[in-house]
């Protein structure tokens, strides 16, 4: 319906425009009649476009779907930047007034436009890359839970590391040489393995989780990760080995919700220049039709 | 014999016989009957063993234990029937009779269970006794092949069949001790054995647990139960002589009472003192000796609101604030709120006084819910705090129930009848006039009350307990409704022609009220608002089911089957891959709510949708199930309600499966006990869920989402068309 409606309005304004552009003899300017009028429609589909905004704060009120005024917003928007470039003759305009309005307009629309891109492809990039995804206001809560459970793995490790320990001293003092091929055949923990696997946790996983800014640490990317978690698997047994996978797993998380704050800002930031500059656009607007009205 | 008067001038007799090689006799009135061998014995001094004779009843001779050796008889003689003749000759010990009571003790003791309940509790097991006198140590009979099965159903009896001796002791106690006429035999051979009523089981019989059968009882066959954690603890401990003198305990047997005695105890409470709180988990029935109570709701009647800045940063302050009745609502509001006592409280002003001899809490003593209401001493009052299985024994003891009968009729019924909007305009008149003609009836967990397709007669109000009312279908049974105390059921198949169009099961310990059809009937005809009311709701009712028949009959989508999403019949579900997570749904909900949002964005996810964590309307709404005070309902279609006068005990929370109902917490200004010229804040709670916006025609969330990605969907429609393309930009 939308789309309809502003193919046929576009259509009709379009041939209205050529003949008035090609019959002025001066050159078509925003303050003839033709003009004029662009301006004033030109103006109000940037009232309209405005007044979502407004629906979105009265949600409940039944004045139309939110859908229904998003389209409606998009779609009148888009329309209100060829009624401005007919008002205007395609120009800047002569005063700084008018030349600011039309830099203004123009950031307004490309951020409109950038905006709706965004809005329309981040989501499903979102779905598909980060499965675990929470609700973005509790990205915080959820990562002090993950450091929380990390310690706790860690904590679990060290102590089937340090069992394992009394478990190979005992064998030792029962059957020495049987232990001692045994030892020399398999990597046996010992006592820095358990210090180790806690300095990893203090030194890089627990920053790591904590951490707004994790670039900076290793386990942001995702094969030196994998690659930390296999040398520390090589130090002790493999009834350790589901911990440190645990471990991993947790670390893949942080990477997913560090994911979703970026792609929530850029799904999101973008309205910190759209919505200002919509206002300012409007006031501005106002004052310029005032001024050129009057004056 | 002889003949003498003595000074009464009663005319009296001598029998003589000879007992073990002594001669002996004994005199008795010529109006009186006269004595068995086992009596004159008896009366010398000379027990003999028996295990079916007892002195308080009729004799009966089938166990053959109390054999003699009469001279010149062609068998040995049951002592306990056979009466004493004139020069008999008896030995009662010897070696023919003692090896005829020995070779009946080793039958009986192979088929008992030694040792049986009674010998591992009180080692008095009299056949296992005489077993032992008789120096059997083990049996040459082969045990019986067949089982003859146990029956624990009743709270204080344990019924064990295969420990029974078929002594029928139990059967002349229920019958003439007791005349409760319970008990009797049932069966031939191998199959006989006692039965309760028609063989049901002992909790659903009309036994009323007076014990005496288990007084009766030689062997483990009947034994006192003992509950888990039977002694209340602190409190004055109750005389069994002081419990008899009340009518409520008239009949039941003293060593009944006195094995249970730890299950009572007396406690006294000042005028002004919390007797037991609303929302507080207890096991415990209480019974007023004297003095009198008021009950009450403490929660404040109201919705819970949030109120603060809004913007970027906010700060939730919870307040009160009144609901308004939005426009367009279908429901009238309940005028009486249900609750676990004697009585219902009125929705404007909900104060009840209760009296001497009346009882309460008993659904949480049953059932173990929630308190439903708040519970002060008016005056200085005493009274009986028990455990189930004394509370099972008074609401089976005949008086007190002919007396709680008696209380409901005149204080409950009618408003629990007018409380409901439908009967709202019924006359007191005709409810004076009913209250005779009703019946409340009982029944165990899982009892059948009625039955789909049977022919109906009645029409029921909930009293006590919830009752589960389900549809059977070739594809399925569905789940229509949980009714509790104060909603009713029974009314559509008496408007409807007269069969039963669902099955009606006891959830719980349940207590109904039964009207009869014709009473029925006779309302109907003389209040046509209250035929034309209960016709729409039953029309409206039998659109609904044919919907759901329908949605029963549509394959189901594999992919959804394991999480549950089979129960729901509507999911709020987002389209991941239109959401910006904007939040604008949760917002809405909250707008709409009075500040509280009922669903949360997260969930479940199948493919790029999520199910967002928000009531599901389940087919089978355990969320239902144990409200005290019936605040949980759901309308005529789908969508679950919670009234202002939850009471926040949380329980529906707790038996949702999915997380979809929240306790909101919010403060209240009480009076400080300490110092009562100060108030403190004391956090309360409320349960709120998602309600579907009844008084719109789509849901806020739903209505308020910008990028249509937010849906209220049927699961099966919905995951049926699984695989839509999604749309444009511009679209």
């Amino acid at each position: 319906m939308w789309f309809i409606g502003s193919v046929i309005v576009l259509a009709v304004g379009v041939l209205l425009y050529v003949p008035y552009s090609l019959r002025s003899v001066d050159g078509v300017s925003g303050g003839s009649g033709p003009g004029l009028a662009y301006g004033i429609l030109g103006f109000a589909m940037m009232i309209f476009a405005g007044l979502l905004g407004a629906r979105k704060r009265v949600r409940i009120w039944r004045l139309g779907r939110a859908t229904w005024w998003m389209r409606g917003h998009l779609w009148v928007g888009f329309l209100s930047f060829p009624f401005i470039l007919f008002h205007g003759g395609f120009q800047l305009g002569n005063g700084a007034l008018s030349r600011a309005l039309m830099i203004l307009f123009l950031i307004v629309f490309v951020s409109g436009v950038l905006g709706a891109v965004l809005q329309h492809f981040l989501p499903k990039m979102m779905t598909e890359r980060i499965p675990m995804e929470t609700i973005y206001d509790q990205i915080d809560h959820v990562e002090n839970q993950l450091v929380v459970e990390a310690a706790q793995l860690v904590a679990d490790a060290s102590a089937m590391v340090e069992q394992a320990i009394e478990q190979q001293e005992e064998a030792e003092e029962k059957a020495p040489f049987a232990a001692a091929g045994k030892k020399n055949a398999v990597a046996m923990p010992d006592e820095r393995v358990s210090a180790k696997i806690k300095a990893f946790f203090e030194t890089q996983i627990k920053p790591y989780l904590t951490s707004r800014r994790s670039q900076k640490y290793s386990l942001t990317n995702p094969v030196q990760a994998a690659a930390a978690f296999r040398q520390l698997k090589l130090l002790v047994p493999d009834t350790v080995w589901p911990k440190f996978d645990d471990l991993e797993s947790i670390c893949g998380e942080k990477r997913e919700l560090e994911r979703q704050r970026y792609m929530h800002k850029w799904l999101h930031g973008w309205l910190l220049f759209h919505v200002p500059a919509s206002y300012a656009l409007i006031l501005l607007g106002a004052v310029h039709a005032f001024v050129a009205l009057r004056y | 014999m002889s003949e003498n008067f003595s000074e009464t001038f009663i005319q009296t007799k001598e029998i003589h016989f000879t007992l073990d090689g002594k001669d002996v006799f004994v005199q008795r009135a010529i109006k009186d009957p006269v004595p068995t061998i086992f009596e004159a014995a008896q009366k010398w001094g000379v027990t003999i063993p028996t295990l079916c004779h007892q002195q308080n009843e009729k004799p009966v001779g089938v166990c053959r234990v109390c054999v003699v050796d009469v001279a010149g008889q062609r068998v040995f003689p049951a002592s306990c029937v056979r009466p004493l003749e004139e020069g008999m000759k008896i030995q009662t010990a010897s070696e023919g009779v003692k090896a005829a009571r020995k070779t009946l003790i080793e039958l009986l003791m192979a088929d008992h269970p030694s040792p049986c309940a009674r010998q591992k509790l009180s080692s008095d097991c009299e056949l296992e006794c005489l077993a032992k006198e008789a120096g059997i140590k083990q049996t040459p009979f082969a045990p019986r092949a067949t089982p003859r099965g146990h029956d624990d159903s009743s709270l204080s009896i344990a019924v064990d069949h295969e420990a029974c001796i078929l002594c029928d002791r139990c059967i002349r106690g229920c019958n003439e001790i007791r005349h409760n006429f319970v008990l009797a035999r049932r069966g031939k051979g191998y199959q006989a054995g006692i039965s309760f009523d028609e063989n049901l089981p002992m909790a659903t019989s009309s036994c009323v647990s007076c014990g005496e059968c288990m007084v009766s009882c030689p062997t483990g066959a009947l034994t006192n139960k003992k509950v888990i954690d039977q002694n209340l603890g602190e409190g004055d401990a109750v005389k069994v002589a002081d419990m008899q003198k009340l009518d409520i305990f008239k009949n039941v047997s003293g060593t009944f009472l006195n094995l249970n005695s730890n299950a009572v105890r007396k406690r006294t409470y000042k005028a002004g003192e919390i007797i037991c709180k609303e929302g507080d988990f207890g096991s415990t029935a209480f019974y007023i000796l004297d003095g009198n109570a008021d009950v009450y709701l403490s929660s404040p009647m109201t919705h819970i609101n949030t109120k603060g800045k809004k913007g970027f940063s906010s700060k939730l302050k919870t307040v009160l604030e009144t609901t308004n009745r939005t426009k367009g609502s279908k429901e009238v509001r309940k005028v009486s709120i249900p609750i676990d006592g004697p009585v219902d409280l009125a929705y404007d002003n909900p104060i009840a006084h209760l009296k001497a001899g009346e009882l309460f809490g008993e659904m949480t003593c049953m059932n173990y819910y929630p308190r439903s209401a708040t519970v002060r001493a008016e005056t200085d009052t005493t009274v009986y705090e028990m455990l189930r299985n004394v509370l099972d024994i008074l609401r089976r003891n005949k008086a007190f129930k002919a007396r709680t009968d008696q209380t409901y009729r005149k204080r409950a019924l009618g408003s629990h009848l007018r409380g409901i909007p439908i009967f709202s305009t019924v006359t007191p008149d005709f409810i004076s006039d009913l209250r005779d003609r009703i019946e409340l009836r009982q029944y165990a967990p899982g009892q059948l009350i009625c039955r789909q397709g049977d022919p109906a007669h009645s029409f029921f109000l909930v009293r006590i307990g919830f009752v589960k009312v389900t549809e059977t279908h070739p594809g399925g049974e569905l789940v229509l409704a949980y009714i509790g105390r104060g909603g009713y059921f029974g009314e559509m198949s008496l408007l409807g022609g007269g069969v039963r169009t669902a099955n009606c099961i006891a959830l719980d310990n349940v207590e109904v009220v039964r009207i009869r059809m014709e009473d029925f009937s006779l309302m109907l005809d003389s209040f046509p608002e209250v035929r034309r009311g209960l016709e729409a709701v039953a029309a409206e009712r039998a659109a609904e089911n044919r919907r759901h028949f329908t949605q029963i009959q549509t394959v189901p989508v594999d992919s959804f089957l394991a999480q549950g999403l089979m129960e729901a019949q509507s999911l709020l579900v987002l389209d991941l891959n239109k959401c910006t997570r904007c939040d604008q749904c949760v917002q809405a909900c909250a707008d709409a709510h009075g500040g509280t949002s009922r669903l949360i964005r997260d969930g479940l996810r199948l493919d790029h949708y999520l199910v967002a964590t928000s009531c599901r309307q389940c087919k089978d709404p355990l969320c239902m199930v144990g409200c005290p005070v019936g605040a949980i309902r759901r309308r005529n279609s789908l969508e679950i309600t919670i009234e202002d006068w939850c009471i926040g005990c949380g329980l529906c929370a707790n038996n949702c499966p999915y997380g979809n109902i929240n306790m909101q917490p919010f403060d209240v200004q009480t009076i400080d006990p300490a110092q009562p010229n100060r108030k403190v804040a004391e956090v309360k709670f409320k349960a709120t869920a998602c309600n579907l916006c009844p008084d719109h025609d789509e849901p806020n969330c739903v209505y308020a989402c910008p990028h249509d990605a937010a849906h209220r969907v049927n699961p099966r429609e919905f995951f049926a068309e699984f695989a839509k393309d999604s749309k444009g930009l511009f679209s």
